[in-house]
C-alpha cells in the first residue's frame, strides 16, 4: 500500500513539472473549469427562483449539494479524467504493452497515471465552495457527519470510477469505444442531480445497476442529517460490488488484449 | 546453462474482420462482416538458457513479436504452454513480471515530457528496487552506455540512440533474469547501433539473463547471437547455432575470381556455367555459386582456365542464407 502511495507521490511531482511548463495552456484550463462552476451555480439559482424545494432540498441545501458536485467533477478531473480519456487510445493503438508487464496493478497504473495538476487548482477552489456552502448552513451538521460526508465522497469517486471503467472496457472486443464512452458522458449529468427526483425503476436503475444517483447525493444526505445507517451500507455495498465486478471485467478485458503489431 | 524459458506447442490465432474499400463496403461492413483467420503464431516450441541470446528472425508478420509478446505475459495464447522462470507469462504474476524486462524499439516506456532520471525513481518505486543498489545500477549502466550527462535532459529531448539507452537503461534497472529485445537498434544510426550491442554483450557477460531477441538487422544477430530461430508464417522452421545455417542449409559455396586481364566474351564461355551458377561477371570479375561438394574442384578447373589475379572461395552470407529460408514458400524444405 505505501508502495502505492510512493508511486502516486511521483506522478503527482511529475504532473506538476510537466503542467507548469506549458504556461497558458494551465491557466486556460484553470479558466475553462471556472466557468463550468459559474454556469453550475446559475442553474441552480435560477431554478430556485422557480421552486423552493428540488427534491426535498431548499436552496440552503442544494448549495451543499452543488458543491459537492464541484469537489467530485474537480476530484474526477484531478485524478483520473485525463487518464480514462487516454484508455481506449491505448487499447487501440496497442499501447498498454508497458503496462502489462510492470509488477504493479494495471488497474491502478492505467487509471492514475496522470494526475491533472490543472485540475487540482480547481479542486482547491471546489473546496473553498463547498467550506462557504457548509458554513452558511443554518442548520446544525456535526463533526461525525462531515467526516461521513468526506468518507462517502471518496466513496463516490471509487463508484464514478468503476462505472465509468464499464462504458470502456469494451474497447478490448471493439476496439473502439467512442460513442459508448459518449453514452456515459451523456448519462454522467444524472449524478449531478438529487436522488428523490427519480422515482419508480429510474430511481431504482440510479442507485443499483447504474448506481449515478448515489455519488453526490448519498453523502449530502448524510452530511445535512437525512441520512441513516442504510444510506452509508447501500453506498459501500453497491461500490463493494461495483469493483468486484470492475476487477472481473478489467481481467476479462486485458485476457483479450490484442495488442498490435509492429 | 539450464532453460529458464520453456515454450511447447505455443499458438496464437487472431480474428479479424475484412472490409471491402469504399464506402459502400463500409456501409456493408456495419450488417455483414467477413472474417478473416490468422494462425501469427503455430506451435512453436522452443527454449532458451541463462546468459543465453536467441534471435527470432522472420520475414515481417512471421510472429516473431506475438512469441515475444505471449511470453513477456502481454497477449494470451490460442493454445500451447510456455513457463518462464517457472510461471505462466500469461498469468502476469508480479513475481514474474519483477524478473523479466522488454524493450521494444518502436515503443517507448518513458514519460515524454520528463528527464530520464525521473522515470527511472518511478521504476525504482515500481520494482521496489533498494537505494543503493538503484544508485549501483543506474551509474553503471549510464557509464556503460555513456549517457550520464543526459540523464536530466527530458527525452523528448534527446536523440533516437539516446532515448533507446534511456530505454535500455529503464527496462535492466531491475536486473532482470529474462530480456525481450524486440529489434532495439531499429531506426538507429550505425554507430548507435553498435554502441547497444556492445552495451548488449557487456550486460549478459555481467549478468547472464536468458535475451530473446528481435530484429531485421543481420548484424544484430550475427553479432548478438550464437543460436536463431528463423520463423516462416508463424512456424519456426530453424532451430540451431547460427554458424550451422550456412553448412545446412546452403548447398554451395561462393567463389570470386579477380582476371589479371580483361577477358573478351569470358561471360559467354560454357565452362562458367558447367562449374556453377554465375551470380555477377564481367570482363574483370566473376563470382558463382558452386555446388559446395565439388567447390575445390571448380576451384582448380577456373584457375586452369583463366588468368586468374586473385581467387576467393567463401562461405555464403548468413543474411543471404537466412532470407532465402525465409522467402521459400510454406511446405517448402528449409
Amino acid at each position: 500500500m505505501l508502495r502505492y502511495i510512493r508511486l502516486y507521490a511521483h506522478f503527482v511531482r511529475f504532473s506538476f513539472s510537466r503542467a507548469m511548463e506549458f504556461r497558458l495552456d494551465f491557466f486556460f484550463r484553470i479558466a475553462m473549469d471556472c466557468l463550468f462552476y459559474a454556469v453550475q451555480l446559475a442553474f441552480f439559482g435560477i431554478l430556485y427562483r422557480h421552486t423552493s424545494l428540488l427534491g426535498g432540498w431548499n436552496l440552503d441545501q442544494a448549495w451543499v449539494f452543488v458543491a459537492g458536485i464541484f469537489v467530485a467533477d474537480a476530484l474526477q478531473m484531478t485524478i483520473f479524467a485525463n487518464n480514462l480519456w487516454w484508455l481506449p487510445i491505448f487499447v487501440n493503438r496497442g499501447d498498454l504493452d508497458y503496462y502489462l508487464v510492470r509488477p504493479v496493478s494495471s488497474l491502478f497504473f492505467l487509471g492514475t497515471r496522470d494526475f491533472a495538476a490543472n485540475s487540482f487548482v480547481n479542486l482547491l477552489m471546489a473546496l473553498g465552495v463547498l467550506c462557504w456552502a457548509l458554513f452558511r448552513y443554518p442548520g446544525s451538521l456535526g463533526f461525525v457527519g462531515l467526516v461521513l460526508y468526506a468518507l462517502l465522497t471518496i466513496v463516490g469517486m471509487l463508484l464514478l470510477f468503476a462505472v465509468h471503467m464499464y462504458f470502456l472496457i469494451p474497447v478490448f472486443w471493439l476496439q473502439s469505444s467512442r460513442g459508448l464512452d459518449e453514452i456515459y458522458w451523456s448519462i454522467h449529468v444524472l449524478s449531478e442531480r438529487p436522488d428523490r427526483i427519480f422515482h419508480g425503476w429510474v430511481r431504482r436503475v440510479l442507485v443499483s445497476i447504474l448506481p449515478l444517483a448515489l455519488i453526490i447525493s448519498f453523502p449530502t444526505r448524510v452530511v445535512l442529517g437525512e441520512g441513516s445507517a442504510w444510506t452509508i451500507v447501500h453506498m459501500v455495498g453497491v461500490t463493494f460490488v461495483a469493483w468486484s465486478l470492475l476487477f472481473v471485467f478489467w481481467n476479462r478485458g486485458v485476457r483479450s488484449y490484442s495488442s498490435a503489431s509492429s | 546453462m539450464p532453460p529458464i524459458v520453456h515454450v511447447r506447442g505455443l499458438s496464437k490465432r487472431f480474428t479479424v474482420h475484412k472490409k471491402a474499400p469504399g464506402l459502400r463496403g463500409s456501409v456493408r461492413a456495419l450488417f455483414v462482416r467477413d472474417k478473416l483467420v490468422k494462425d501469427a503464431v503455430r506451435g512453436v516450441s522452443f527454449e532458451v538458457g541463462e546468459g543465453e541470446i536467441v534471435g527470432l528472425v522472420g520475414a515481417n508478420g512471421a510472429g516473431k513479436t506475438t512469441i515475444v509478446k505471449m511470453l513477456a505475459g502481454i497477449i494470451h495464447p490460442t493454445s500451447g504452454q510456455a513457463r518462464v522462470l517457472g510461471h505462466d507469462p500469461w498469468k502476469r504474476h508480479n513475481d514474474f513480471r519483477r524478473q523479466i524486462a522488454l524493450i521494444m524499439g518502436q515503443k517507448a516506456q518513458l514519460w515524454w515530457d520528463l528527464p530520464a532520471a525521473d522515470c527511472f525513481l518511478v521504476l525504482k518505486e515500481i520494482y521496489r528496487i533498494p537505494a543503493d543498489r538503484y544508485r549501483r545500477t543506474l551509474d553503471y549502466l549510464a557509464d556503460v552506455l555513456n549517457i550520464g550527462d543526459e540523464l536530466n535532459v527530458q527525452i523528448r529531448r534527446l536523440s533516437l540512440g539516446e532515448r533507446m539507452k534511456m530505454e535500455l537503461i529503464a527496462a535492466l534497472l531491475h536486473t532482470p533474469k529474462v530480456v525481450y529485445l524486440d529489434e532495439p537498434t531499429i531506426g538507429l544510426d550505425l554507430s548507435a547501433q553498435r554502441a547497444i550491442r556492445g552495451f548488449i554483450l557487456e550486460y549478459r557477460e555481467r549478468h547472464a539473463p536468458a535475451m530473446l531477441l528481435t530484429s531485421h538487422y543481420m548484424e544484430d544477430i550475427e553479432r548478438l547471437c550464437e543460436r536463431i530461430l528463423i520463423m516462416r508464417e508463424g512456424e519456426i522452421v530453424y532451430d540451431g547455432r547460427l554458424d550451422q545455417v550456412v553448412r545446412k542449409h546452403a548447398g554451395y559455396k561462393v567463389l570470386t575470381i579477380h582476371l589479371q586481364e580483361q577477358v573478351q566474351g569470358v561471360c559467354e564461355t560454357p565452362e562458367l556455367a558447367a562449374v556453377g551458377e554465375v551470380q555477377e561477371c564481367n570482363e574483370e570479375l566473376i563470382r558463382l555459386h558452386v555446388p559446395r561438394r565439388e567447390a575445390a574442384t571448380a576451384a582448380a578447373h577456373l584457375l586452369a582456365s583463366y588468368p586468374v589475379a586473385d581467387l576467393t572461395l567463401e562461405e555464403p552470407e548468413i543474411g543471404d542464407i537466412i532470407e532465402r529460408i525465409m522467402a521459400a514458400q510454406k511446405g517448402a524444405p528449409a
